[in-house]
């Protein structure tokens, strides 16, 4: 059964390659640049950031459609990254943004309201899945208002706002802020490899909450440790990139479509193919138009035909 | 329609000057725009004002007028409650309420300069509007003089002017800033920008490689952009010439104090070495 | 020893509690129907019973072992559960599902090895759905779905098994099938609590019937001593006709409708 899947995995392999290579390769300082030592180095720490930002994203929208048994569900459901960029948002207004503090003031939203969506999803010590998507909306809503709120507050103009809530993989980085990246990468691989190795207990959660129980499942440490695992990934990332939209719902999708809803492929095909379109994505939004575009709006337009060559391919 | 209104405005109220003489007292001036605001202070006019938006800092003594609200979104009802003779916004951030004013029948004037002879130009209108043509026209004399006393310069340095540090935030063509640059001897590196204020890619900025950066936001300082990953091979950076903490105000307001802003960033750029 | 018991369990959904201080007793090799009206508390029995549900007082223990004081993983490989509704949010295919059910005896890194295999190909068997292995399980019609899922709880080789209307989307051909499995199963001496809507069904093959009553239990003996005219009458509001089967004597409900056109055939 692994051989059919043969072919896929090397397709998978190549994109993601190419994308790299791309990515790399492209940018206002043009090919040329590439000789000079500093472009170079903002070239390797954006590719770098693409495939832990794409990655994470993917593998996180992977893994809360199968615990949330919803196709539709994505790395922002339960409301993590409103929180996260609300963070941002409050650090940017009261003005400390050196070096390292902004994606540590968005992580810290991120994780304040990871808290807030548990504690209202919790009915007697119990977290059930739909509890999590209802306070997951409701805390989402707060926060997105709210960043608007403290923009407007703080006199931020419209384009910071645009920035932090389309996402984008153009950070700025210093001393301390790529070696507080570096410590993201290697978490982010950490807690990437703790949801692969929760395939299983994914599969079975996908069909249904009691049936996951009554097959040995222990629905509540998979809840809580997949809600925590997910918070804490999306918020690093999303304190670094903004909020980059629709990776994380399409890119699972398309996996499943190659090969199978298994989490145990769907987890690492997700995570390949969610950093070789966020790449590639990024490689449009900077080089097609002069000013770039926002990197939402391109994975958006990215994403849509993708997935619809493959879902009319399949019909 | 606007202009056409404006100047309809202003033509009625001059004609209403030449008529019988506006005393200090009885006009009463709200302003909704903090350069406006400092132009009224300047020709001495600063009494009239019965109410300005919380955005109008300078001179000090504007502080104390009675705010009407943000200079983004002020309140019509307190401008109305009042019950001003003249009242100073700009466009497209009051659209809204200039219609209203309008329909309300209050004298209304759209400040919107968008060079600096026409900050000249809406100078010497302000200063009529408010019966002080004599003193309007001796502040423009005095700008004007600053402003030619200032060397034209043989070297025009190229100059990255920093509005945002997250994201990267600049100043492109036909904005204020580039134009203060060009008469302060610099030369803007996104001046061909067509968006007023682009988001650039950090690698734009190195290929770029300005001699000098101005830090126009109060977020950072000259230490942290040095610190920037990939910056530290940028003439500016390697020169030291970072330049943090600037008064916002005197690059972005197309007030009286314009010309201070461009006699800062000449010595920034020439003198200070 | 009892393969389920239940000593003053207490449970409501809200304030009104439902069931208040129940007492049940279910022998190993018992085969138990659970029957009762919409709402008398048969499937929240059931949740009671696998775990899936706290009593707020109370106790419930499967071969003599307190639920509270065991793992998911070690009930699931005793205690099977049919579940009435099976949504799969993912198209997994039928030897997938069922595979699920190996679950208790595989460790998180584990391959399913060749006993897990046979145990899935037995459980296909025994339920005839060895044709639809490959097959996706959204793309199988709700009676190939009902085996399937049922396959996969006796791939858990339980020692007691607890279903609720596992013969709703069968035709009778199925359900025929299904009735004749749980019987075999019985007779190998597994438990089996099964919870029907089909009075008839539960009184052919039961060797005993609760009846339940907005959480009481009005009667738990034999079908004969259960299913009577008074009792139905009494907890559903429909008097029937109790016929009795010709091939075990067991007690047959007949409905008693009566219509004018069966007048007409009866007067004619």
């Amino acid at each position: 059964m692994q051989r059919r899947f043969f072919p896929a995995w090397i397709g998978l392999a190549v994109f993601f390659v190419l994308s790299s290579v791309l990515s790399v390769a492209t940018g206002p300082g043009g090919l040329r640049g590439v000789e000079v030592s500093p472009v170079m180095d903002l070239r390797l720490l954006r590719l770098a950031l693409g495939i832990v930002a794409g990655g994470v994203l993917a593998v996180v929208g992977a893994s809360l459609q199968g615990l949330l048994q919803n196709p539709l569900a994505d790395p922002y459901t339960m409301g993590i990254a409103s929180g996260a960029a609300l963070g941002a948002g409050l650090t940017l207004v009261l003005g400390r943004t050196a070096g390292a503090l902004l994606p540590v003031g968005g992580f810290a939203g991120a994780m304040a309201t990871m808290l807030a969506v548990y504690v209202l999803a919790r009915v007697r010590s119990r977290v059930t899945v739909t509890g999590l998507i209802l306070a997951g909306v409701i805390v989402s809503f707060l926060c997105s208002s709210l960043v608007m709120l403290v923009m407007i507050l703080g006199r931020r103009t419209l384009g910071e706002a645009v920035y932090m809530m389309m996402g984008h993989l153009g950070t700025v980085f210093t001393g301390t802020s790529s070696w507080l990246f570096l410590a993201v990468a290697v978490l982010s691989l950490v807690g990437c490899a703790w949801l692969f190795s929760m395939s299983r207990s994914l599969d079975i959660m996908a069909s249904g909450e009691e049936a996951a129980a009554t097959l040995g499942i222990d629905t509540q440490r998979t809840t809580k440790t997949v809600f925590v695992i997910a918070s804490v990934l999306v918020g690093m990332v999303v304190s670094f990139t903004g909020v980059i939209s629709f990776v994380g719902l399409v890119i699972p999708h398309l996996v499943r479509m190659m090969f199978g809803p298994e989490h145990r492929r769907v987890i690492p095909g997700s995570f390949i193919g969610g950093a070789g379109i966020l790449l590639l994505s990024d490689v449009l939004a900077r080089n097609v138009v002069p000013g770039g575009l926002p990197l939402s709006i391109v994975t958006a337009l990215v994403g849509v035909p993708f997935f619809i060559y493959l879902l009319r391919s399949r019909l | 329609m606007t202009l056409t209104r404006s100047v309809l405005t202003i033509v009625l109220l001059v004609a209403g000057c030449g008529q019988r003489p506006v005393s200090e007292s009885r006009l009463r001036v709200v302003s909704l725009v903090p350069s406006v605001t400092e132009i009224l202070y300047a020709v001495g006019a600063g009494r009239m004002l019965v109410g300005n938006t919380n955005q109008c800092n300078f001179p000090e003594a504007a502080r104390g007028v009675y705010k009407v609200g943000d200079f983004m979104s002020p309140d019509l009802e307190r401008i109305v409650a009042l019950r001003p003779g003249l009242v100073f916004l700009t466009l497209p951030m009051h659209r809204q309420l200039l219609d209203k004013l309008i329909e309300m029948k209050v004298a209304v004037y759209v400040s919107r300069p968008a060079s600096i002879e026409a900050v000249f130009g809406e100078t010497d209108t302000v200063s009529q509007l408010v019966g002080r043509k004599a003193a309007g026209e001796s502040l423009v004399a005095d700008m004007r003089r600053r402003l030619d006393s200032i060397p034209v310069f043989a070297d025009t340095l190229r100059v990255y002017a920093e509005i945002s540090g997250t994201p990267l935030m600049t100043a492109g063509g036909g904005t204020f800033v580039n134009e203060l640059l060009a008469r302060a001897g610099g030369q803007n590196v996104f001046g061909s920008s067509l968006q007023e204020y682009p988001v650039v890619d950090p690698e734009a900025v190195l290929a770029a490689d300005p001699d000098v950066i101005l830090l126009l936001h109060p977020d950072m300082s000259n230490a942290d952009i040095a610190g920037r990953i990939g910056w530290g091979d940028i003439s500016a950076v390697k020169r030291g010439r970072i330049y943090d903490h600037l008064d916002e105000d005197l690059f972005f307001r197309p007030g009286p104090r314009i010309v201070d802003g461009i006699v800062l960033l000449a010595q920034l750029l020439h003198s200070a070495r | 020893m009892n393969a389920v018991e239940l000593s003053g369990v207490t449970f409501g959904y809200g304030e009104r509690m439902l069931f208040e201080r129940f007492c049940l007793e279910v022998p190993t090799g018992e085969f138990l129907g659970v029957i009762g009206p919409n709402g008398a508390g048969k499937s929240t029995l059931l949740r009671l019973m696998a775990g899936l549900l706290s009593p707020a007082a109370g106790s419930v223990r499967v071969l003599d072992r307190d639920l509270a004081a065991s793992s998911r993983r070690e009930l699931a490989r005793t205690l099977g559960v049919v579940l009435q509704e099976n949504p799969f949010a993912f198209d997994y295919t039928v030897m997938d599902v069922v595979m699920m059910g190996r679950n208790p005896y595989l460790g998180r890194f584990q391959s399913p090895r060749r006993i897990d295999r046979v145990a899935v190909d037995a459980a296909l068997e025994f339920v005839d759905a060895q044709s639809l292995r490959d097959r996706q399980i959204n793309s199988i019609s709700a009676g190939e779905r009902q085996r399937v899922v049922l396959a996969r709880a006796l791939a858990q080789q339980p020692g007691i098994l607890m279903l609720d209307e596992a013969t709703s989307h069968l035709d009778i051909s199925h359900q025929q099938l299904i009735a004749r499995t749980l019987l075999e199963l019985n007779r190998q001496g597994k438990t089996v609590v099964f919870l029907s809507h089909d009075l008839n069904l539960a009184a052919l093959c039961c060797s005993r019937v609760l009846l339940l009553d907005h959480g009481r239990a009005v009667a738990c003996d034999v079908p004969e001593r259960v299913i009577t005219a008074e009792r139905i009458l009494a907890v559903y509001g429909v008097e029937p006709i109790v016929s009795r089967h010709p091939a075990n004597g067991r007690p047959q409900v007949l409905l008693p409708v009566a219509t004018s056109v069966g007048r007409e055939a009866a007067d004619s």
